[in-house]
């Protein structure tokens, strides 16, 4: 079966006052159909920088793909003219960001806001027909139509009296019903993927438990491909089905989830997994990764981690170690594991 | 072991205003009848989600903001209506660690004058003497001596924090108040900063407020919690209870909403319905609208004191009845 989104070797810089920074160097991601990827990675290691190079939203200039192919859907979406893109975008992605406030109009009700999207879905990226021509029969009937899809968009994403609420601002929304909203907003095109870009980390607990579970309810029912990036280990445990762990511009270990965190394979995420208070970890007992993310204007050379590393060996300070399989679906970028195995 | 700190029925009203002449037409009670007493050289969790009021209290017990009612005891003195004067030696022994490192640091000041100023206004320390604690201090946080002439933004968060760090360590206090301090952090980074805090915990006998939103990092650092849920607590026990053996529904809720890293872990999960809402009936329980326990007649008319269900154990829920005399005899 052919993969849905295929991220091959993808390098990414961005032209700054002080260098070339060197956001993604090689990045290597697949997903199928109906796949929960969880794309889990500290600050500034290229997580949102991969997601935001699907739906190709990352600007240029600055930014620069200097090698690599994506694949959606075997099109090869990095050759594609910008009126294509649009297109795609929507038809094909929607996306949720991590603060629901600013990506909120707050001078637009939520029914202009969702009817919009539905309405640029449907003409496919093409020129939506402005309100004001809402007195010719044609655009009315569109309109009235986009509405009611809003308002089972809102039902969809469990908003109470959607169609009364429809017609209320931002302002009036709570945070965890703005991220409804804008989940509501990603859906108006029947996506084939989600792509959720920490989607929790603005919400408080009781919240995010609310948001993730309404993110695995429509996997199930819409059959929906998600990308969900996040910081947070424990929302990866429970709403995903695999990992990808990324360090600084690198994939360097996937998995499915189960394995990740019982037989984790890379340093990195060994480090990572340890570092997160839990239940049984007495006073004292917490271990952060020594060191610092790396300068990604001067990465070290080969593996991108060694500096931090507790079994660096003379190979990993100069060649960069490729993807090794370690297990069942299993892959850990590191020397230590011989390539044959 | 002494009480260091004492809240007794603390609360702070902020005004809403509006109508003709911008007059006071309501208050938001951001804190509202809050006790709790904290023993020295102990590490009290105060936990809630976003508007509970948790820096509220934080800000109350330093006085940086004036509480409407209530007593604050520090060391056995009542502090909640100190003179200005009076305050600054308050302050040379209560100190506050903020969540947000970057803000909390003045960008126009290097490293050396953030940790120094403290040192000035509080011991009159200048020159090559104040030099020397300053760089004494950021030994201690884990700063290098070069680290002394550059400025806020040339560090990475977790550096910033321990800037911060060293800033509220510099008066000597016996009592931090610990803001959110890591959740702005990555989880390798608040890992070291967490046993940074531990460290100087056991090295300065300090006495830990910590407030925090994140349950797993209060289970790591604290060994007591008080849960705030708008502005008044609704459980408090010893860390292992809290987590072992809640009594409140909004605990257990909050309890079973922190994201385990751990795929095999079962548990019930309990989904609590909307968010928080400052519109609650304001005769009867405030969690009442998104209980999921059952609910009792006084749930919606009678707010539930706060009472000792086991020894070091209270909980404010009509569920929960404080024990009869009959049943201890």
């Amino acid at each position: 079966m052919p993969e849905l989104l295929n991220i091959d070797n993808l390098h990414l810089e961005f032209d700054t006052y002080d260098g070339v920074v060197k956001v993604l160097a090689g990045v290597d991601l697949k997903m199928q159909r109906g796949d929960v990827l969880g794309l889990v990675g500290e600050t500034g290691c290229g997580k949102s920088m991969t997601a935001l190079s699907v739906p190709r939203l990352i600007p240029m200039p600055p930014g620069r793909i200097t090698a690599g192919r994506v694949t959606f859907n075997g099109e090869d979406i990095l050759s594609k003219t910008e009126s294509e893109m649009e297109a795609f975008r929507a038809r094909h992605v929607g996306m949720i960001f991590q603060d629901p406030v600013t990506n909120l109009n707050p001078l637009f009700t939520i029914r202009e806001q969702l009817v919009d999207a539905v309405l640029y879905q449907r003409a496919q990226g093409q020129k939506v027909p402005g309100r004001w021509r809402g007195f010719l029969p044609s655009v009315r009937q569109m309109r009235m139509e986009a509405h009611d899809r809003a308002v089972e968009l809102m039902r969809l994403t469990g908003i109470p009296d959607g169609d009364k609420r429809i017609f209320d601002y931002p302002h009036q929304f709570s945070g965890g019903m703005r991220q409804r909203v804008l989940i509501a907003m990603a859906l108006a095109g029947d996506p084939d993927l989600l792509i959720a870009d920490e989607p929790t980390t603005a919400l408080d607990v009781t919240i995010q438990a609310q948001i993730l579970r309404l993110i695995r309810s429509l996997v199930s029912q819409l059959g929906l491909t998600v990308l969900l990036i996040t910081h947070n280990l424990g929302v990866v445990a429970r709403s995903c089905e695999r990992v990808a762990v990324m360090y600084s511009g690198r994939v360097v270990e996937e998995s499915p989830v189960r394995e990740l965190f019982k037989n984790p394979k890379h340093p990195y995420t060994r480090g990572l997994i340890a570092a997160v208070p839990q239940k049984d970890i007495s006073r004292g007992g917490l271990e952060g990764i020594p060191g610092m993310i790396p300068n990604l204007i001067d990465p070290p050379a080969g593996c991108r981690f060694h500096p931090r590393c507790e079994h660096v060996m003379e190979t990993c300070r100069s060649a960069v170690p490729p993807a090794i399989p370690v297990g069942e679906g299993h892959t850990a970028s590191c020397f230590l594991y011989p390539e044959d195995a | 072991m002494s009480l260091l700190l004492e809240v007794n029925n603390l609360q702070k009203y902020f005004p809403v205003r509006g109508g003709l002449f911008n007059r006071r037409v309501a208050d938001f009670r951001a804190v509202d009848d809050v006790s709790f007493a904290l023993q020295e050289g102990k590490t009290l969790g105060l936990v809630g989600e976003s508007g509970s009021g948790k820096t509220t209290i934080g800000k109350c017990i330093l006085r940086l903001l004036e509480p409407t009612a209530g007593q604050i005891l520090y060391d056995g003195a009542d502090i909640t209506h100190l003179k200005q004067r009076d305050l600054r030696r308050l302050r040379s022994e209560v100190q506050m660690i903020y969540q947000a490192p970057a803000a909390s640091l003045n960008g126009r000041m290097t490293v050396g004058q953030i940790i120094g100023e403290p040192l000035w206004i509080h011991e009159q320390l200048k020159g090559d003497a104040a030099r020397e604690r300053v760089l004494e201090l950021m030994n201690v946080v884990g700063l290098k001596e070069e680290h002394y002439y550059r400025y806020p933004h040339e560090f990475s968060g977790g550096q910033q924090q321990r800037i911060g760090i060293a800033r509220a360590l510099a008066v000597q206090p016996r009592l931090i108040v610990l803001d959110e301090p890591t959740s702005a952090l990555d989880v390798s980074v608040q890992a070291q900063i967490l046993n940074l805090l531990q460290d100087l915990q056991d090295q300065f006998d300090l006495t830990y407020l910590f407030i925090s939103h994140d349950l797993g990092v209060v289970r790591y650092m604290c060994d007591e919690v008080a849960l705030l849920y708008l502005g008044k607590i609704v459980e408090v026990a010893e860390t292992e209870v809290i987590f072992e053996a809640p009594k409140h529904p909004y605990t257990q809720a909050l309890i079973s909403a922190i994201p385990e890293p751990d795929p095999d872990m079962q548990r019930e999960e309990i989904i609590i319905r909307g968010d928080l809402s400052h519109s609650f009936p304001q005769h009867g329980c405030p969690f009442a609208p998104r209980c999921h326990a059952e609910k009792l007649a006084t749930c919606e008319t009678v707010p539930p004191p706060l009472i000792e269900i086991e020894r070091q154990h209270q909980v404010a829920c009509h569920l929960h009845p404080p024990i009869s005399i009959a049943e201890i005899h």
